[in-house]
């Protein structure tokens, strides 16, 4: 344990701001795919898909701008947008004749639409690494409680909780999130009193696109984007929603804090296992409480 | 009803044996070859070109197929050189059933390709065993020369130690003691650390490893890694990464401020192809090695081979995996000249001790293990106002026998 | 007196493939012969994978856990170990139906998305095991050129091997089927309710079929290594699961040999379209797509609605 005589409060500090930055796109990526699991009753595999067209939209966007930093903030705008048309075209024509299957089909479906959209990424991007350059506001670092912290990840854990604060002002005051919450309860009642309930999904299933593309817009300045970047998050995304309760975006948000905070707490402790941490983290917690930490819808 | 049909399958089940046996004399016929090749020399590529990786598997062939262009206008042994790929989706199973299409269906001369270091090793002892040579241009794992090493194989990449050896080598004369070890937790990952640090540890024995980090390959998030490495403080860090993993380090260090605050040395981190994507923002003063760059040597010779390629595909530059391709396909053609016939036990013979000149200089395939001989660049990375990336400055070059382990290691690695 | 048990057309056609499949070597080149073995060893594995799924309507998500186990049991036996090749092929799949049983024991008091989230977990930290475990299992490199008896390092005998080892799975499996055990299994995914009230023990039952869809899983992953003589980490990635479970669904996850049809088609997909395009994952995914619309019990589904069955079929929807 010569690790643990290394572990400094400051380092314990910036590992817990890290990891709950990284929780934050985690959260943003999950929640969506949370929200469709929650209404459309949906496992969407190729949400990850999604995730991965965000970025690259958002490449696209910050180089058509050049070295105009607008660019990027144009791009958190806009590649969400993007992906939520994506979404929706993919919603009308194909999903919403689907609602009634299995869901085994529906994880077929998806799995099928994940391979025809990362082919179709390929075609449209190509196949080599992309970067995204995060505005020069946002380079460097800055100190929060006397430790340093890269200013990209202390952005992130602003814009997280704000995502989380939009999530629960459309869920909990709207008129839309209030039907689209009772259409995951109940979706004939609400198709009883009247309500299209296929528009509803339609709509709900754009937001879980545009959390998906706000997520991969987000993520795109911190790492290179490739071909395969839409594997790992689609993985860690379902063990997310899954410790969370399927279909509560609030679990979604714990799943995604103790995923990120797990993960670069391990680091410190046992960096040569933090592979197993997640994994670990879904054992424990499913074991414990078989259907998740907070209520399912399911 | 009953009767008629156990006629049926009976008389197919006799005919299917009949068949079989009358099939059976012909079914390996000995595959004769005229001493002057009247047919063209068939060169079956598996490589990546769909996934995370699949730039490499491009350039490559571009590479390759350029090569091409220049040697089938005279010809080698009275014939042409062709080729067929085939793709992997970088998964080592895929590799290795394409592999054994190529073989047995295309009945290719040679095969060659893969950027991924289970496909090759799973390729090489197909190889092995069906007699066929397979040449490995972008893969870097030192078994495929080294411990899995034997008379099928070669290697014209520059593999994980002897890259090691040249980054220790330019490190030793660095004021630095101190150090950390961090990378991507696989195979190459690993083999380029250890043989850095051995060699590091007996060129300068007072330097000591202060800790290591590893992180699992695709990892999308290196934040934590790096801060974690940093508020240790070492004077320098190694890192072991690959692929796309070599832009995220390059990323999250000029991003986090790291780069400015700790020095740090990857192989290939002053690679074009690594550095493109970050555009200006790369980080400046990043020690890298490398084994090919299309500005560097500044001979007649590389701006020849830069120019051709820049008209053959639209301006873009060659990179490290162009020019590997590039030279595995110059190889082949000088070894079937001086074997003079097309067989694959004279191929082998021909190759082992061959040089050619390439874009870099004179390079030799090693007899003893059937590794490349060529040099390895060390250099820092720097912004220079006429290019829109970094590229590397201050480059000194390993000479390529400096960097090889011994020919007796290598022997009693494989007698293991 | 089969009839009793399989009806005479079926078996017409099953004796005619087989008559064909045991000349085929002699006549097709040797590498199709070498496809056809891949599709053997798919097969198994995905039918393996169908009786829990398909006839259990267990959410199974990480059945490559078990094919990988099988396939490592009988690489690391032969190469580290030292065993005799015959031990470590009985072994082998033993050790996977072991996996099956501690994998299947935890997971077995979760139900559908859930249960198979928790299986992938699972199933991941053994193949964690094995990516870091590098000394023992050779990490990502995997093991190549794994030593067989001499008759077996040729294709035929490599074919001929897997093909009587399919034909005793595929006889086994349709046992277990229509045994009294595989009745109660199929009870159970109708309405695990009603058999619960009238006294049957579901998840007893329930871990039974994982226990031996692991068995033949890992004997899937015993043909993998007759066959290619090489064991990766991939084939204990949660992805290659999943490539799986579509196997299943694409060729019909309410038919016996449904599964078979589904592999068949997804190997000879990769092996021939990716030929002639970098894009055959985008035909896959169409074609799965418009099956998905037009023949929602996949390909097997079809035909046997088309050919109605004389007496329904226990599997049959």
């Amino acid at each position: 344990m010569e690790f643990l005589q290394q572990i400094t409060f400051d380092a314990f500090l910036s590992q817990l701001l890290v990891g709950l930055s990284r929780a934050m796109i985690l959260f943003i990526v999950s929640a969506g795919l949370s929200f469709i699991l929650g209404v459309l009753r949906v496992p969407n595999v190729a949400h990850g898909s999604l995730y991965m067209i965000g970025a690259f939209a958002a490449y696209s966007i910050t180089n058509a701008f050049g070295s105009n930093p607008a660019g990027f903030w144009v791009a958190l705008v806009v590649a969400p947008l993007i992906v939520a048309l994506v979404g929706l075209v993919f919603e009308r024509v194909l999903l919403s004749h689907l609602y009634q299957r299995e869901h085994l089909m529906l994880i077929l479906f998806t799995f099928a639409t994940m391979l025809i959209l990362n082919d179709l990424v390929k075609m449209v991007w190509g196949a080599e690494y992309r970067s995204v350059n995060a505005p020069a506001v946002l380079a460097g670092s800055v100190d929060v409680f006397g430790v340093s912290v890269p200013r990209y990840n202390a952005f992130l854990l602003v814009i997280g909780p704000l995502v989380a604060l939009g999530m629960w002002l459309f869920t909990a005051k709207t008129k839309i999130g209030k039907i689209a919450r009772a259409a995951a309860v109940d979706r004939e009642m609400v198709g009883v009193l009247g309500i299209n309930v296929s528009w509803i999904f339609a709509i709900a299933f754009m937001i879980g696109c545009v959390l998906a593309g706000l997520g991969g817009a987000l993520v795109a300045p911190t790492l290179s984007l490739t071909l395969g970047m839409d594997h790992t998050i689609i993985i860690e995304a379902f063990l997310i929603v899954t410790i969370g309760g399927l279909g509560n975006i609030w679990g979604a948000l714990i799943g995604a804090l103790l995923f990120g905070v797990t993960q670069s707490l391990g680091l410190l402790v046992l960096p040569q296992f933090a592979v197993v941490f997640p994994y670990a983290a879904v054992v424990i917690v499913l074991l414990l409480r078989p259907t998740g930490l907070l209520k399912s819808v399911w | 009803m009953r009767r008629t049909l156990f006629v049926l399958i009976a008389a197919l089940v006799v005919s299917v044996m009949l068949i079989g046996c009358a099939a059976q004399p012909t079914a390996a016929p000995a595959p004769t070859v005229a001493p002057q090749a009247a047919r063209a020399i068939k060169v079956g590529i598996v490589d990546t070109y769909s996934g995370p990786p699949a730039a490499y598997g491009n350039d490559a062939l571009n590479g390759f197929k350029l090569a091409l262009a220049e040697i089938n206008k005279e010809g080698v042994l009275g014939a042409k050189i062709e080729f067929v790929t085939r793709d992997d989706k970088f998964a080592p199973d895929t590799g290795l059933s394409m592999a054994k299409e190529l073989v047995l269906q295309e009945k290719v001369d040679i095969l060659a390709g893969t950027v991924n270091s289970a496909a090759s090793l799973a390729i090489s002892a197909y190889a092995l065993e069906n007699k066929v040579p397979f040449i490995v241009w972008t893969a870097k794992s030192d078994k495929v020369t080294g411990e899995k090493g034997h008379r099928y194989a070669f290697m014209t990449s520059e593999n994980a130690v002897m890259a090691g050896f040249a980054g220790a080598q330019a490190l030793a004369k660095k004021p630095y003691t101190k150090f950390w070890i961090a990378g991507e937790d696989y195979e190459y990952g690993h083999s380029i650390a250890d043989a850095t640090w051995n060699s590091l540890k007996k060129i300068k024995p007072e330097v000591q490893l202060m800790g290591q980090t590893w992180w699992k390959t695709g990892e999308p998030d290196l934040v934590p890694y790096l801060t974690q490495v940093s508020s240790a403080k070492p004077d320098m860090v190694i890192f072991a990464t690959g692929g796309s993993g070599m832009t995220n380090v390059l990323k999250v260090a000029k991003s986090t401020g790291f780069s400015d605050k700790i020095p740090m040395w990857i192989h290939t981190a002053i690679d074009y192809g690594v550095l493109k994507p970050l555009g200006a923002n790369g980080p400046e003063g990043v020690f890298g090695t490398m084994d090919y760059f299309f500005y560097y040597p500044d001979t007649p010779a590389n701006k020849a081979f830069v120019k051709a390629y820049q008209d053959a595909y639209n301006n873009a530059y060659p990179s490290f995996a162009s020019f590997h391709a590039y030279t595995t396909a110059k190889l082949i053609a000088a070894a079937y000249k001086k074997a003079g016939a097309l067989d694959k036990e004279k191929f082998i013979d021909a190759m082992e001790g061959l040089q050619i000149d390439t874009p870099v200089g004179q390079v030799e395939m090693r007899a003893c293990d059937h590794q490349l001989v060529l040099p390895i660049f060390f250099g820092v990375t720097k912004k220079e106002a006429q290019n829109e990336f970094l590229t590397a400055t201050d480059i000194i070059a390993v000479a390529g026998k400096d960097v090889m382990p011994a020919c007796a290691d290598i022997q009693k690695l494989r007698g293991k | 007196m089969f009839t009793d048990i399989i009806e005479t057309r079926w078996l017409v056609v099953a004796l005619g493939v087989l008559a064909s499949l045991l000349g085929a070597p002699f006549i097709a080149p040797e590498f199709y012969t070498y496809v056809l073995t891949l599709i053997f060893v798919t097969a198994i594995l995905a039918m393996s994978l169908n009786l829990v799924l398909g006839y259990g309507g267990i959410y199974q998500f990480h059945h490559a856990a078990f094919y990988g186990v099988g396939a490592y049991a009988a690489a690391l036996g032969i190469t580290k170990m030292g065993m005799p090749v015959w031990l470590a092929f009985i072994l082998a799949p033993l050790i996977a139906a072991f996996a099956g049983l501690v994998i299947g024991w935890f997971c077995i008091r979760l139900t559908r998305l859930y249960f198979g989230m928790l299986q992938i977990s699972l199933g991941s930290l053994i193949w964690v095991i094995v990516l870091r475990w590098s000394a023992f299992t050779s990490g990502d490199d995997g093991i190549h050129g794994i030593p067989l008896p001499a008759p077996l390092e040729t294709i035929n005998g490599a074919y001929f091997l897997n093909l009587a080892i399919a034909l005793g799975c595929l006889v086994a499996m349709y046992f277990v089927i229509r045994s009294p055990f595989g009745a109660t299994l199929q009870a159970i995914r109708d309405n695990a309710a009603r058999c619960e009230a009238v006294g049957i023990n579901v998840r007893n039952h329930q871990l039974a079929a994982i226990v031996i869809a692991a068995f033949f899983g890992g004997i899937a992953g015993v043909m993998f290594v007759v066959l290619e003589r090489s064991v990766f980490p991939g084939m204990l990635f949660w992805s290659f699961s999943l490539d799986v479970f579509v196997m299943c669904l694409l060729g019909g996850w309410f038919t016996f040999a449904g599964p078979m049809v589904g592999a068949a088609l997804v190997i000879l997909l990769r092996t021939f379209a990716s030929r002639y395009t970098e894009y055959w994952t985008l035909l896959l995914g169409v074609i799965l797509i418009l099956l998905i619309f037009f023949l929602p019990e996949g390909i097997m589904g079809f035909v046997s609605a088309r050919f109605k069955p004389r007496e329904p079929d226990g599997g049959a929807a």
